[in-house]
């Protein structure tokens, strides 16, 4: 039992630091004084010594089940998986008001757009998951290029993407429909809901860009309602998606609470075949939108790689700037 | 672009570039792991629990690599960050109770290879690792820390978020308690040493 003098209380701190070895030339002093004439903390001393030999031993021995191999070979895999999918992000100011965007070892893997002041909304910190870390430095060359386009002075942005974000098979089929349409056309919902092969499915196609983890970048804003409406963007923000496009030489007009695509001052042209026409040409006044491809100017049609109808020629009778 | 071929287009300019800190990282895991591991292993007494918290140890440590000092302590830090994910291990209902249950058995198993020739009985080692194992957990894990992998008390302080004092009056309490358990059990040379 333990010594009860209160001599042996005051010293008993000194002795089990003496026994494991970590006192100093003071307490060491001490201790040996005391126990040479005090027979139970003599004993004590031996037990504490005893007891540090005893764990030596312990913390030499091998255990059998001390095989780190498998707990090793999955943390690399695990790492592996964290490090792809972790997201480095900035926030900048852009023309179009404050932006996130975010980065994994994969590609760029978020494009947001941010309200002026304030924390990040939840849907935000959700898409960037738990493990991404603030890393302007990271994320400051896709911004230098992202500001270029929405200034008008580049028109594509040849990133490579992180598309694990994506909500389902679906969505990435719709967004990479959407990521085909060129610089300056634009569609309807119809049309991706038919390009994908999913005529009916125009709502799911909305939503599907409603969630578009990149905007700009899948250029969701290139696609409108059928009536020519651009119909929605981001959340309520349907004028930032007039000034992407306008930037992309698409004009549209003020029409109540939204804007208007006029069709019969657009280039147009059905969707798969090779040439752009005036949209009086043939049948396509009647045809739906949800069918064709429209520009807003011949340069971004043939940029695209079309050229100009050899039965109504645009390129000879333009249409009135 | 076709469906299928995915996004990812030419030209990947300068996205990459934190593969200096991984490797880092790389380095960081070879050295330290195993004795992580064997930490956590003491800790549960269950290769399986200490499998699981290896590996949230330093799933962690990563997430939180690139804001290290760079002339930081990076063991004692590991230990400080092993030591919290055990801490959560054992506020978990039940879990403490059948770790200790474990222990008795798998420590009694192991007894005889762990004598290393001192020919202790292998119920002395039995009898030890039972009451280490039903020490309170923060004696427990500064007992560990200490006498199995020599810590010091700052940085046993470090890991347990208190002070170097607190932390060695934890050890101590631990040594007591364990002393006491072993009575008349521990090999005590007749004469003493000093």
């Amino acid at each position: 039992m333990s010594p009860l003098h209160p001599v042996c209380r005051v010293i008993e701190p000194d002795l089990l630091s003496v026994a494991a070895g970590e006192a100093g030339s003071t307490a060491t002093a001490r201790v040996q004084a005391h126990v040479a004439d005090c027979g139970p903390c003599r004993e004590e001393l031996a037990q504490y010594r005893a007891l540090e030999g005893m764990m030596q031993t312990l913390r030499r021995a091998p255990r059998g089940d001390d095989d780190a191999t498998l707990a090793r070979a999955q943390l690399a895999s695990r790492l592996a998986d964290l490090r792809s999918r972790m997201v480095s992000f900035g926030i900048f100011p852009s023309p179009l008001g404050r932006i996130l965007i975010g980065r994994s070892e994969q590609g760029v893997a978020l494009v947001q757009y941010l309200p002026a002041s304030g924390g990040l909304p939840d849907h935000v910190r959700r898409l960037l998951g738990e493990d991404a870390v603030e890393d302007r430095a990271a994320t400051e060359a896709l911004q230098a290029e992202l500001t270029e386009y929405l200034e008008g002075r580049r028109a594509r942005l040849d990133w490579p993407l992180d598309l694990r974000r994506m909500r389902s098979g679906f969505q990435r089929r719709v967004l990479e429909a959407t990521a085909a349409l060129p610089y300056g056309a634009v569609t309807s919902y119809a049309g991706i809901a038919a390009r994908i092969g999913s005529p009916a499915a125009v709502r799911p196609v909305a939503q599907a860009l409603r969630w578009n983890p990149l905007p700009i970048v899948i250029p969701c804003h290139r696609v409108i309602g059928s009536s020519g409406a651009l119909t929605g963007y981001a959340g309520r923000h349907v004028d930032l998606k007039q000034r992407l496009l306008a930037v992309e030489g698409v004009r549209a007009v003020p029409a109540r609470d939204d804007f208007r695509i006029d069709r019969t001052a657009m280039y147009t042209m059905m969707t798969g075949d090779q040439e752009y026409c005036v949209p009086t040409c043939g049948s396509l006044p009647s045809q739906p939108l949800s069918k064709l491809t429209l520009f807003g100017t011949r340069e971004r049609a043939e940029a695209a790689g079309f050229a100009p109808c050899t039965v109504c020629r645009p390129d000879l009778h333009p249409l009135p700037a | 672009m076709q469906p299928g071929e995915g996004f990812t287009l030419a030209g990947s300019r300068g996205l990459m570039g934190r593969a200096m800190a991984e490797d880092a990282f790389e380095a960081v895991v070879a050295a330290h792991h195993a004795e992580i591991r064997r930490y956590l292993l003491r800790v549960t007494a269950r290769a399986s629990d200490a499998d699981d918290l290896s590996q949230e140890t330093f799933l962690r440590a990563f997430r939180a690599y690139r804001g290290l000092a760079p002339d930081a302590n990076v063991r004692a830090w590991l230990f400080a960050i092993a030591t919290n994910v055990g801490r959560n291990h054992f506020r978990a209902k039940g879990r403490r109770r059948r770790a200790y249950e474990a222990a008795a058995l798998e420590m009694a198993a192991d007894a005889p290879d762990r004598a290393d020739g001192r020919l202790l009985a292998g119920e002395t080692w039995d009898r030890m690792e039972r009451v280490i194992g039903a020490l309170p957990t923060k004696q427990r894990l500064a007992f560990i820390m200490r006498k199995m992998h020599e810590l010091d008390y700052t940085e046993i302080g470090a890991s347990l978020a208190c002070s170097e004092e607190s932390a060695r009056a934890h050890v101590f309490q631990a040594l007591r308690k364990v002393r006491r358990g072993l009575d008349g059990h521990l090999p005590v040379e007749t004469e003493s040493r000093s």
